[in-house]
C-alpha cells in the first residue's frame, strides 16, 4: 500500500503526507481485526488514502492553490487533536456569534466529535442526527455513497485526508420542514502544536424536505489544531436547503473546508460562506447540479483584515436541463491581507438552458491589501444563459466626499460604505437571527464599530 | 459670514479658478451665474472641502476662521451646506442614517446631546411633506434609483434637516420641471432667514423668479467679472454673456 502506483509526474510525498499515511496505516490495522475489511466504507476510504499518496497534497503549482502555499503545513507530520476539549468550554465572544442560545437547536462538534445526548442519536424537530462512527458500523454503505465520488481535483485534495482520517463525524437526515435553524458549532482545541481534526458533516435533505443548517466554525484554547473539514450535502428533489458556513476565528487559526453539494430535481439550496477571520481560511465549494431545475444560489461574504489569507473556491456544475446557478462573492480587504475568490461555471452537454451568475465585487480597504478574483465559463452545451463580472476597486471617492460633506466623520463614512458594499450578502440571509449575529460579527471587525451599531 | 479673497485653485493641473473675489453677509442670498465651464461647480466644490481640487492661492474665511484650514466634514459641521450638481447614489446606506448621523455629528460638535430618535422621525416626516416626498424614501438607499428631480428634492430635504448656516446650492434647479422647480425654492426660501445665507450657482435666470437673490455675480474664465442686483440676471437672460466677457476685456 506504501508502494501504491506513484503517477510518472507525482511529487515525493511531503512529510505530512507520510504521517496521514502512517496514521492510516495504524488504524487500517486495527481495523482489520474488526474483520470489516471489505464493507464498502472501508475500501472507499483505503481508496481515498491510496488516491491522495498517488496525486500529493496540492503545492502552489496546482491551478486552485496558486495563491494558497501550504509549505509550512507539509513540512511537518501531524497527530489528531484530542477527542474531549479540556476544561468547560467558555463562551467567548466568536462563540456568541451564532450564540448557543439565540437559537434553539445546536450540535457541538469538539474536533469532529459530536458531543451527542445519549452518546448515539438524536432526533430533532425533524431532522435525525446519527454519529458517523455508530453510522460507519451500522450501515457503512450509506456512509461510503455520500463520501463518493473520490476525485482527483486539486480542490478535493484536503477531502481526501478527510474521508481517509476521520474518526467520527455527524450524519443528519432532514425529513420534515424545519424551521429552527440547527447549529452545529465546530470547536477545534489543541493540546500541543501540529495537531489536525478533519471534521465530517454529511446532510441529506429527504424529497420535499427543507431545513436551515448553520456551520460554525470557532476555537478554544491556546494551541489550534490545523482544522481540516469536509460537508456533503445532497438535496434530494423538491428540497429547500439553506447552509451556512461561518469562519470565525482567531488570526492564528488555521482552517480548509471542503463543501460538496449534490443538488436533486427542482431542489434549492442557498449556500452562505462566511470568513470573518482566522489566520488561513481555504474554503472550497463543488457544487453538482445534477437534476433538472436545480438551483443553487452561493453567496460568498470574505474579509480579509490584518494579515490574514482568505481563499475561496467555488465550483458549480450544470449536468442536467433547466439548471441554475448564481453566485454572489464580496470581499474586504484591509491590512497587508489576501482574499482570492476563483468561482468557475461548467455546463455540460445536456445541461439545455442552464442559467448561470457570477458577481464578485471586491472592495480594497488598505494600498498592502490584495484581492485576486477570477471568475471562469466552461460551456459545453447550447442555449445557455451565462453572465459573470468581477470587479475590484476602492471606496468611490464621490460617495466618501458625499458623506463628508455632511459632516460624517471619516472613519464613520467609511464603515458604511463597507457595510453597504456587504449588504447584497447579508440581505440574501433568510434567517433574522443567523443574519443579525453575523452582523454583529462583521461589524465587530469594521472600524468605528459603535457607531455603526446605532445605525442598523 | 464668508469672505473669499484672489481664490485660485486647479484640477489635475489645470487652473479653473483665477482669483476669485467674493463677500457674503449674514441675510444676503448671491447668485453666481456663467457659462459652462467657467468655474463655478469647482468654486462651490473647493468651497465645500474637495480634496481633488487644490488651492493653489488666495484666502477663505467663514464667519472669521480659516475655511481652508479645515477638512469637508469640519466645514459641515460648522455650517456650511453643499448642494451637490450631481448627488452621487450610495445603494445600501439608508438616506435616514445618513441624514441622522449627520444631524448627531453637527450636534456633537456643538456640545449638544444626540437626537431622539421618534424627534427626528418627526422632524424628517415634517421637512418631507414640505419637499412632497413620499414615505417611501425612509428606507430607500441615499438616492438610490431616485430620478434627477428626487435627487435635487433630496438635497434641500438634507438642507432643511441640518439648517446650514452657508447653503451653497449647485445648479439645484437643473433637469427640474416647474412644480419640482417651484417646490425646491419654496424649500430654500424656508431657509431665509437675517442669520443664515444662501449662494446659488445656477445657467439660468428661471431660479430666480422663485428665489429672488439680493446679489447677482457672472463668473467666467475663472473670475467674477461682473456683479449687480437681480436686474444683472435679466439682462444675462436677455443678452448672454458674451457682452459681459466683452465688456470686461474693453476694460
Amino acid at each position: 500500500m506504501t508502494s501504491a502506483p506513484h503517477a510518472a509526474a507525482a511529487p515525493p510525498p511531503s512529510p505530512a503526507l507520510r504521517a496521514f499515511e502512517a496514521q492510516w496505516l495504524a488504524r487500517d490495522a486495527t481495523q482489520s481485526g474488526d474483520s470489516t475489511q471489505s464493507d464498502p466504507l472501508t475500501v472507499l476510504r483505503q481508496k481515498a488514502m491510496q488516491r491522495v499518496m498517488r496525486l500529493g497534497l496540492p503545492t502552489a503549482r496546482d491551478e486552485t492553490w496558486r495563491y494558497t502555499n501550504l509549505r509550512h503545513l507539509t513540512s511537518h507530520g501531524f497527530v489528531d487533536a484530542p477527542k474531549g476539549a479540556p476544561g468547560v468550554l467558555q463562551p467567548t465572544a466568536s462563540l456568541s456569534l451564532v450564540g448557543v442560545d439565540a437559537l434553539a437547536a445546536t450540535v457541538l462538534m469538539i474536533n469532529g466529535h459530536p458531543v451527542l445526548p445519549d452518546g448515539t442519536d438524536a432526533f430533532f424537530n425533524g431532522i435525525e442526527i446519527t454519529s458517523l462512527r455508530d453510522l460507519s458500523r451500522t450501515d457503512p454503505a450509506l456512509v461510503a455513497a455520500h463520501l463518493e465520488p473520490l476525485s482527483d481535483a486539486d480542490q478535493s485534495r484536503w477531502a481526501l485526508i478527510n474521508t481517509a482520517l476521520f474518526q467520527d463525524g455527524l450524519y443528519l437526515k432532514v425529513t420534515g420542514k424545519v424551521k429552527t435553524p440547527l447549529v452545529i458549532l465546530h470547536v477545534s482545541t489543541a493540546e500541543g502544536a501540529n495537531q489536525i481534526a478533519h471534521p465530517r458533516v454529511i446532510i441529506e435533505a429527504v424529497p420535499g424536505s427543507s431545513a436551515t443548517i448553520i456551520e460554525h466554525h470557532v476555537e478554544q484554547g491556546t494551541h489550534r489544531p490545523l482544522c481540516n473539514s469536509a460537508t456533503h450535502v445532497a438535496a434530494g428533489r423538491d428540497s429547500k436547503l439553506e447552509h451556512y458556513r461561518v469562519f470565525a476565528t482567531s488570526a492564528g487559526a488555521e482552517h480548509i473546508d471542503s463543501l460538496t453539494l449534490r443538488l436533486g430535481g427542482n431542489s434549492l439550496c442557498k449556500q452562505f460562506t462566511i470568513a470573518l477571520g482566522g489566520g488561513l481560511v481555504r474554503t472550497s465549494l463543488e457544487a453538482d447540479l445534477c437534476q433538472p431545475g436545480a438551483y443553487l444560489d452561493a453567496y460568498s461574504l470574505l474579509v480579509g483584515h490584518e494579515d490574514r489569507h482568505v481563499d475561496c473556491v467555488n465550483i458549480a456544475t450544470h449536468s442536467a436541463r433547466e439548471t441554475r446557478s448564481r453566485q454572489t462573492a464580496r470581499a474586504i480587504a484591509s491590512g497587508t491581507s489576501r482574499v482570492v475568490f476563483n468561482s468557475k461555471v461548467v455546463v455540460n452537454a445536456g445541461a439545455a438552458q442552464a442559467d448561470s451568475q457570477q458577481s464578485c465585487r471586491g472592495l480594497l480597504l488598505s494600498p498592502s491589501a490584495e484581492i485576486d478574483t477570477r471568475p471562469q465559463l466552461e460551456i459545453h452545451a447550447d442555449e445557455v444563459k451565462c453572465s459573470h463580472g468581477a470587479t475590484t476597486g476602492r471606496l468611490d471617492p464621490d460617495m466618501l466626499f458625499y458623506m463628508l460633506s455632511r459632516g460624517l466623520d471619516r472613519e464613520t463614512a467609511q464603515s458604511l460604505l463597507v457595510y453597504a458594499f456587504l449588504a447584497d450578502v447579508l440581505t440574501g440571509m433568510s434567517v433574522p437571527s443567523a443574519r443579525s449575529a453575523i452582523e454583529d460579527a462583521l461589524i465587530a471587525q469594521l472600524p468605528d464599530s459603535q457607531i455603526l451599531n446605532k445605525f442598523r | 459670514m464668508l469672505k473669499i479673497t484672489d481664490l485660485s485653485a486647479r484640477v489635475a493641473g489645470k487652473e479653473i479658478l483665477k482669483g476669485v473675489n467674493l463677500e457674503v453677509r449674514a441675510g444676503e442670498i448671491h447668485a453666481i451665474m456663467g457659462p459652462n465651464g467657467s468655474g463655478k461647480s469647482t468654486l462651490a466644490q473647493v468651497l465645500a472641502g474637495r480634496t481633488d481640487y487644490e488651492v493653489t492661492g488666495g484666502s477663505v474665511t467663514f464667519e472669521g476662521q480659516d475655511l481652508l484650514a479645515l477638512a469637508a466634514e469640519e466645514r459641515a459641521r460648522a455650517g456650511l451646506f453643499l448642494g451637490f450638481q450631481y448627488p452621487v447614489e450610495i445603494p445600501g446606506v439608508n438616506n435616514v442614517y445618513l441624514l441622522k448621523a449627520a444631524l448627531n455629528a453637527k450636534r456633537k460638535a456643538a456640545g449638544q446631546p444626540e437626537v431622539d430618535a421618534y424627534e427626528f422621525l418627526a422632524l424628517i416626516k415634517q421637512k418631507m411633506k414640505l419637499m412632497h416626498m413620499s414615505e417611501s424614501f425612509l428606507s430607500r438607499g441615499v438616492n438610490e434609483g431616485f430620478s434627477g428631480g428626487e435627487k435635487k428634492r433630496n438635497e434641500v430635504l438634507q438642507m432643511l434637516v441640518l439648517e446650514p448656516k452657508l447653503a451653497i446650492l449647485d445648479e439645484t434647479d437643473s433637469g427640474l420641471d416647474i412644480d419640482a422647480l417651484k417646490i425646491v425654492s419654496m424649500g430654500v426660501n424656508s431657509l431665509r432667514d437675517p442669520n443664515r445665507a444662501v449662494v446659488l450657482v445656477t445657467h439660468y435666470q428661471r431660479l430666480l423668479s422663485y428665489i429672488v437673490p439680493d446679489h447677482v455675480h457672472v463668473l467666467s474664465g475663472g473670475r467674477i467679472l461682473k456683479s449687480g442686483d437681480r436686474s444683472l440676471a435679466l439682462e444675462l437672460e436677455r443678452r448672454g454673456y458674451d457682452w459681459v466677457q466683452q465688456e470686461t476685456r474693453v476694460a
